[in-house]
């Protein structure tokens, strides 16, 4: 799936401008995970030009080589050394160039700041441009910079659309402004899936500013030339509706099923079994979805917030019933939306009403609406039986996790083990373990959210491995450890040991858990420290983080990732739940789903980030989110004794538990 | 309605529906797009902007209510060459991601060392807790205020 098979080409990913600047090109898309800054650093230093003169386009269609889409924290990991090598090549053209046009030897002449330099001479990378610009195949092999000669790869260093955010300049989808542009609002069913019956929409044309009403199958849709005039007018349409229930897949995947696991079960000396439950939750970005399209005979111009820029082209073509070269996505910095926007919604619906009215269309999703309609991660029941032997190592583990399907990627048994059964083999010495991902089905629009299924897994995993830890008297991170063969892994158990003083008891009604996990690769061991009141209220108060995500190229851009994604966590953990009665939504706004606030948020969360430097880059969006619920878990039950094994741990559930 | 509005110095005339919102009016009249759509209901902080020194959700008044104000957006905080220290302190602690709810926050800051230019960390918890942020950023955007509050 990750595979470039056709080498690629030069020009579809490095362009030295006539003024000297360099743009470079890459189908991920920016959602604050920090890759714009990742790309521009590289690209930088194998040019060898100040920072300030590199542009990176993302996603843009019309511009950059296809991909697949920006999912599982892999766009470092896969994106890097293609542009490394795009760069270094550009870089040895020029220099091939500058050689016959100064007509010295390439031995002689060095690159330095946007200039090949040598024998005395100094040729900006401009001036090497008036016969061709740089093309050709990127060959297998191309040398890149010694590090040693990297100005900014490996050094902390901010967003680098930082001033734009602060200023208010950047422009977010709904920021886009088209000559001519109106807006538009939706006529809502009263289900996901439901039919148009009748429609009539005589009193909503009359209203003031309207320019039409839409309707296209059963998306129904007003354009009107402000905002309150569409929801106005939206609000009058009259439609009626027929409601037919839309459910999820089922399927079962066998994960791992070795020989004997039940017998070994039964003969274990000391056996336990738990079950875990995590709810649904919201993908909740502080944007709601908004898209902006440009539809015309002579095609469409979308400007959407999207993971995969090139499947809403194949969309939308289809959509509009255009052949996808005339279809051009131009991905605009997004709010972030952790995974929900896989889901390409807003556009076909502006699509829709841009084509019905003939005019550009600005379709902003409110509040409610993003609620109500947007996909939610599911729900997940995860029960787990083990046995121990006399000296207290994990001899059989019996595994079953029950959930929704969690992404549009099909019911592959393959796909569905990496993608809603992600993380439910543990990390751990292979052990006899017989593990099985059952997928239930629902009413509630699920889809892509951060982590996928790792997040529920590892929570129920390393809740667990600590009440085994307990039942085997044996000290939490100790009993990790000795179920630990790997040694990144176990380096950044012992490490976060450290960094947190584990070993320090906490005082009074304060108590500290640990967890850990491996995701796509990236080593990650968080110890949290919570208070937990007589009456059951839970505060963080200070988390600590040691992650390896192989080589680092922007230490400062990985700590602001994990801690986010610790944050981020902390909230799913404590405080959210989706209600919803047959897949309808009953959470409107956030005083229904109330996430973490400045006040929520604890003293502190250390990052320490010990990469293998000799390993490759892995990614850090995802990871630092997935620990953190069992940490905090495993605190709570070291601070009171309370075992919670569901979640959000809310104020009456702890205290209950406390009190059973 | 005719409305004239007084936003980052400038006076300007606008003729829009009477339900028209400060936000709306400064997002699709003046094309300040930097005050950002969250939620409509005050709930999340987005729209902030600064109404007479104070903090306030620009989707909450009316643009008629904002004609009696003066109106900072983030637009009107610092100039290119001069950004308010907020800013700067933002862009200094990397204290953003998607930078969806960043021109809210730095406005509730701002707004909070206009009134109290040493607060400590509580006051700017509960100064920002109007501020909702879904990536996480919270810490360090406290180090952010609490580093903008007391250059050095």
């Amino acid at each position: 799936m990750w595979d470039h098979r056709n080498p690629e080409r030069l020009e579809q990913r490095i362009r030295v401008e006539r003024d000297g600047s360099v743009t470079a090109l890459s189908g991920k898309v920016e959602f604050g995970q920090g890759i714009r800054t990742a790309f521009t650093q590289i690209v930088a230093d194998e040019l060898d030009v100040a920072i300030e003169r590199v542009n990176v386009v993302l996603g843009d269609t019309d511009q950059v080589p296809f991909d697949f889409g920006t999912f599982g924290s892999h766009s470092v990991a896969q994106e890097t050394p293609l542009l490394r090598k795009a760069a270094a090549f550009a870089r040895h053209q020029l220099l091939d160039r500058a050689s016959v046009k100064l007509g010295l030897p390439r031995e002689k002449l060095d690159t330095e700041a946007g200039a090949v330099v040598g024998g005395g001479k100094r040729l900006p990378y401009a001036d090497l441009l008036d016969s061709e610009p740089l093309a050709g195949v990127i060959p297998d092999r191309v040398s890149v910079m010694p590090e040693t000669r990297r100005k900014y790869s490996g050094r902390p260093m901010s967003h680098v659309e930082a001033r734009d955010i602060v200023t208010g300049r950047a422009t977010f989808v709904a920021d886009v402004r088209l000559e001519g542009m109106v807006r538009g609002a939706m006529v809502r069913p009263p289900a996901r899936g439901a039919k148009l019956r009748s429609l009539d929409d005589s009193a909503a044309k009359a209203m003031p500013g309207v320019i039409a009403v839409v309707r296209a199958g059963d998306v129904v849709g007003v354009v009107a030339e402000r905002d309150e005039q569409a929801r106005a007018a939206a609000a009058a349409v009259d439609a009626e509706w027929h409601a037919i229930p839309v459910e999820g897949p089922t399927a079962e995947v066998p994960m791992r099923s070795d020989a004997g696991v039940d017998a070994k079960l039964r003969g274990a000396p000391v056996r336990l079994a738990q079950t875990y439950v995590l709810p649904p939750i919201s993908s909740a970005p502080i944007g709601p979805s908004a898209a902006v399209a440009d539809v015309r005979a002579s095609g469409a111009t979308m400007y959407v917030g999207t993971h995969r820029p090139f499947g809403v082209r194949e969309q939308i073509a289809k959509t509009l019933g255009l052949p996808e070269k005339k279809v051009r996505v131009v991905p605009q910095i997004t709010s972030g939306t952790y995974g929900r926007n896989s889901s390409a919604d807003a556009a076909i619906e502006a699509a829709i009403l841009s084509k019905g009215s003939g005019r550009p269309v600005l379709l902003q999703w409110t509040r409610e609406e993003e609620f109500a309609w947007s996909p939610s991660r599911p729900e997940a029941v995860l029960e787990i039986s083990a046995g121990l032997d006399a000296e207290g190592r994990i001899v059989a583990w019996r595994y079953d996790e029950h959930t929704n399907v969690h992404t549009a990627a099909g019911l592959d048994p393959q796909v569905l083990g990496v993608t809603s059964g992600r993380n439910a083999i543990p990390p751990y010495a292979k052990f006899p373990a017989k593990v099985t991902l059952h997928i239930e089905p629902t009413r509630l629009r699920t889809a892509n959210f951060r982590s996928l299924a790792a997040a529920e897994n590892v929570f129920a995993i390393e809740s667990f491995m600590d009440e085994l830890a307990d039942l085997a008297a044996q000290d939490p991170v100790q009993f990790r450890l000795r179920h630990i063969t790997d040694d990144r892994f176990r380096r950044v158990v012992e490490r976060v040991a450290e960094r947190s003083g584990w070993r320090e008891r906490a005082d009074g009604r304060r108590g500290r858990g640990f967890a850990c996990t491996v995701y796509h690769g990236t080593y990650v061991a968080q110890v949290a420290e919570v208070e937990v009141s007589l009456a059951g209220a839970v505060r963080l108060v200070k988390v600590w983080c040691v992650v390896d995500p192989g080589q680092t190229l922007n230490p400062e851009g990985v700590r602001n990732q994990i801690e986010g994604g610790i944050q981020q966590s902390a909230s799913w953990t404590l405080r959210e739940e989706l209600l919803h009665r047959d897949g309808q939504v009953m959470n409107t706004g956030w005083d229904t789903y109330p996430i973490a606030t400045f006040r929520d948020a604890p003293e502190s969360i250390e990052v320490f980030v010990e990469g293998d430097e000799t390993a490759p880059p892995t990614g850090v969006g995802e990871p630092g989110a997935v620990p953190t619920a069992a940490a905090i878990a495993n605190a709570v039950y070291a601070a009171s004794r309370a075992r919670l094994r569901s979640v959000p741990l809310t104020r009456e559930r702890v205290r209950k538990a406390m009190a059973g | 309605m005719k409305v004239a509005l007084s936003v980052n110095g400038a006076r300007h005339y606008v003729d829009v529906p009477l339900n028209a919102t400060l936000l709306s009016v400064l997002r699709d009249d003046l094309g300040l797009t930097g005050t950002r759509y969250g939620c409509g209901r005050g709930q999340c902080g987005a729209c902030y902007v600064i109404a007479d020194s104070r903090a306030v959700a620009s989707c909450l008044i009316t643009a008629d209510q904002a004609a009696r104000m003066e109106i900072t957006t983030i637009e009107g905080l610092g100039k290119d060459s001069r950004l308010h220290p907020v800013q700067q302190a933002f862009i200094d602690e990397d204290a953003m991601q998607c930078g969806y709810c960043t021109s809210g926050m730095v406005i509730s800051a701002a707004a909070l060392l206009g009134h109290d230019p040493n607060p400590d960390e509580t006051s700017i918890r509960d100064a920002l807790a109007g501020n909702l942020c879904r990536c996480g950023v919270y810490g360090r955007a406290i180090r952010a205020v609490l580093k903008a509050a007391s250059p050095s």
